[in-house]
């Protein structure tokens, strides 16, 4: 489960997120080019990690609602809105019957308030606004080149290149392979697709 | 796939007599791909209870529409239920709608109404295989509700051989006749390694117009057809 | 000691588990052999408890319409249950429509009520056997939970999978080379299954005493009943 990998990094003026691209069933891969990041709305980007099944039915529910916002009010909910009505849906859904057993990191550019913003959400519903994270195995190799190298005013150049340090480490020593990330960035202009990055790290 | 078992020690029941358990095994090998000549769907036809085989001539590809295919891997009772409950839904679709539906759509169906059972210990991992407005359609779905689509799959207690042997002779630009012969192969090669798989290999092709059935060997006819081949190129 | 100190270490003690089986297994086993224009099915007439002798003259097969009935073994509870349930389908079926069901829409019918038990099954092995319209024979197969197979010749019960293998020989032509399938008439038919059953009483404890085999044709139902071992 944790063997997938998403990682966010927030900076001034836009968030920048990558996750891998396997769909992992006991010992195989059965895809390689999947996408574990759901837009939201305009400005808001959610990667979504955990139970099968599960991730997919979370995320496009919150997604429909979110839109189904848009329509009826004719705005777009900002993203610290959208990342409270996401907690919400999951820390309702956690004492019922049926819970959502899904991590999340939810990037964002709001527009009004012109600041990028970046929420840690585990499957608890604990939500925590954050610099950067990164959940699964990768967190446990990649937290560390973070703290060495992040600084929060960082080009979307540097960001990528941080980004691609990390995936290195993660292909250097995890065990699971994880070869292709899937990298977005959201700044006031939106979500930009960015070049996917294959690792190039080589085993020590 | 399987057939429910019929030992009465495999069910297991606590004392409200709930949580019965069932013997779950997994034999089966199928395989689907998609090619520039459209989406071929290679099965066994193997039905296991146990070590019992129930059955050799099971049919593991089903047709849902005239233009829509099915495989099926699991319970078999779970797989041909639910999947013609898909066809019920299909049904009713062209007829309110006027055109046929979707494979996104179709397959989606399937996966919303297997994720309402999730956890209940539904037993399936089918491939929704067809051909839209869009082009050739393949998409994976199970019973965790997970629903992906994709260029090659296969599902299985043999669908490591058949990877094994589709992997290293796939290509996007094949003709019809290598590509049907690439899934017989990667299925026969999966009936030989996996005791669970065997029976008839059955190999459909889906176009534009609709599915065919291209061809349906026996494992042994063609293990004998395979083998001639070989000593016949090895000897050149 | 008194009542009070009895209820004080009664509730004392640990929680016990106290295990529960709604399921039996009372054994007995059908064949079914399907022809040109007629269908036979038998059964042997034992029913078990483990090494219990619950009756030594238990038919398994039931009549659900004039041309088809149902071979049904494992749960004796469960087989009770499922052909009431069946017979009270089929008969509303019949009240509503003004005619019997078909062969055909019974095998999906048992399939359907079958896979509606999924997450609590009937635990019975079924055999549907019955005309179809056309008026030639049609053996259907199931798991428990519903998984259906149509056939021209099938076993079920405790004793499929030494019978199975004769049958795939003798009428399937299977595991010989180039050997042809006979054409099935009913001695034929009728041989193969007596042999079948005599070799099961010889070799399985459930199943024995003797065998009972309904030919159902155009013209109706003859039923006959061969002594078997009985110990």
């Amino acid at each position: 489960m944790s063997l997938e990998c998403l990682i966010g990094i927030k900076f001034k003026d836009f968030v920048i997120m990558a996750t891998d691209m396997s769909c992992l069933q006991s010992i195989m891969v059965h895809k390689g080019d999947a996408d574990k990041m759901q837009k939201l709305s305009s400005h808001l980007l959610m990667a979504v990690s955990g139970e099968s099944g599960d991730t997919t039915q979370f995320s496009e529910y919150i997604e429909k609602n979110v839109q189904l916002y848009k329509m009826r009010n004719g705005y777009e909910l900002p993203p610290s809105a959208a990342v409270h009505f996401t907690r919400n849906t999951l820390a309702t859904h956690l004492r019922s019957r049926e819970p959502y057993m899904v991590n999340l990191l939810l990037g964002g550019y709001d527009p009004d308030q012109q600041t990028a913003e970046l929420y840690y959400m585990d499957y608890l519903a604990a939500s925590i606004p954050v610099n950067y994270y990164a959940f699964g195995y990768g967190g446990w190799f990649t937290l560390s080149v973070m703290d060495r190298e992040y600084r929060p005013d960082m080009s979307e150049e540097e960001a990528y290149g941080l980004l691609v340090k990390c995936t290195a480490e993660i292909k250097r020593r995890f065990l699971a392979n994880l070869p292709k990330f899937r990298v977005r960035c959201v700044n006031k202009d939106g979500i930009k697709d960015m070049k996917n990055i294959v690792a190039d790290g080589e085993p020590a | 796939m399987f057939q429910a078992n019929t030992q009465i020690g495999d069910y297991l029941v606590d004392e409200h007599g709930r949580k019965i358990k069932l013997h779950f095994d997994h034999g089966t090998t199928t395989l689907g791909f998609k090619f520039q000549g459209g989406t071929i769907l290679v099965a066994d036809s193997r039905a296991t209870s146990g070590q019992y085989i129930g059955s050799g001539n099971v049919r593991k590809i089903i047709p849902i529409t005239p233009s829509l295919l099915g495989t099926m891997a699991g319970g078999a009772a779970d797989c041909t239920y639910w999947e013609r409950v898909l066809a019920k839904q299909c049904k009713i679709y062209q007829l309110r709608n006027r055109v046929h539906i979707s494979v996104a759509a179709a397959s989606k169906l399937l996966a919303n109404m297997v994720y309402q059972y999730k956890g209940y210990g539904l037993s399936m991992g089918v491939m929704i295989a067809g051909y839209d407005k869009k082009g050739p359609g393949l998409y994976y779905v199970d019973n965790d509700g997970s629903r992906m689509p994709g260029n090659l799959f296969s599902i299985g207690s043999g669908s490591i051989y058949a990877y094994g042997v589709v992997d290293s002779g796939y290509r996007w630009d094949m003709t019809d006749e290598e590509a049907h012969d690439l899934g017989r192969r990667a299925v026969y090669h999966a009936t030989h390694r996996d005791g669970a798989s065997g029976g008839i290999v059955r190999v459909y092709h889906i176009k534009e117009d609709g599915w065919t059935i291209i061809s349906e060997d026996d494992c042994t006819d063609l293990h004998w057809r395979y083998q001639d081949e070989k000593m016949a190129s090895s000897s050149q | 000691m008194s009542a009070e100190m009895l209820a004080m270490s009664e509730y004392g003690r640990d929680p016990r588990k106290h295990h529960f089986s709604p399921y039996a297994d009372n054994g007995g086993t059908t064949i079914a052999i399907a022809g040109d224009d007629f269908v036979m099915v038998g059964s042997d007439t034992r029913l078990t408890n483990y090494s219990g002798i619950l009756s030594r003259n238990q038919t398994k097969v039931f009549p659900l319409t004039e041309k088809t009935m149902i071979a049904s073994t494992g749960c004796w509870a469960d087989v009770l249950s499922l052909y009431k349930d069946l017979q009270a389908k089929l008969t509303l079926y019949s009240q509503e429509h003004h005619d019997e069901m078909s062969t055909p829409a019974i095998a999906q019918l048992v399939s359907t009520v079958l896979y509606w038990r999924r997450f609590f099954p009937y635990y019975v092995s079924n055999m549907v056997i019955g005309l179809d319209e056309d008026g030639s024979g049609v053996v259907y197969h199931y798991d428990p939970v519903g998984h259906m197979e149509k056939l021209r010749f099938s076993s079920a019960g405790a004793s499929v999978a030494q019978i199975q293998p004769l049958l795939d020989n003798q009428l399937g032509a299977l595991n010989m080379k180039d050997a042809v399938p006979p054409k099935v008439t009913k001695a034929l038919a009728h041989q193969l299954m007596h042999d079948a059953f005599i070799s099961a009483a010889e070799r399985d404890v459930k199943t024995g005493d003797s065998c009972i085999i309904y030919t159902v044709t155009k013209d109706g139902v003859a039923e006959e009943q061969v002594k078997l071992r009985r110990d």
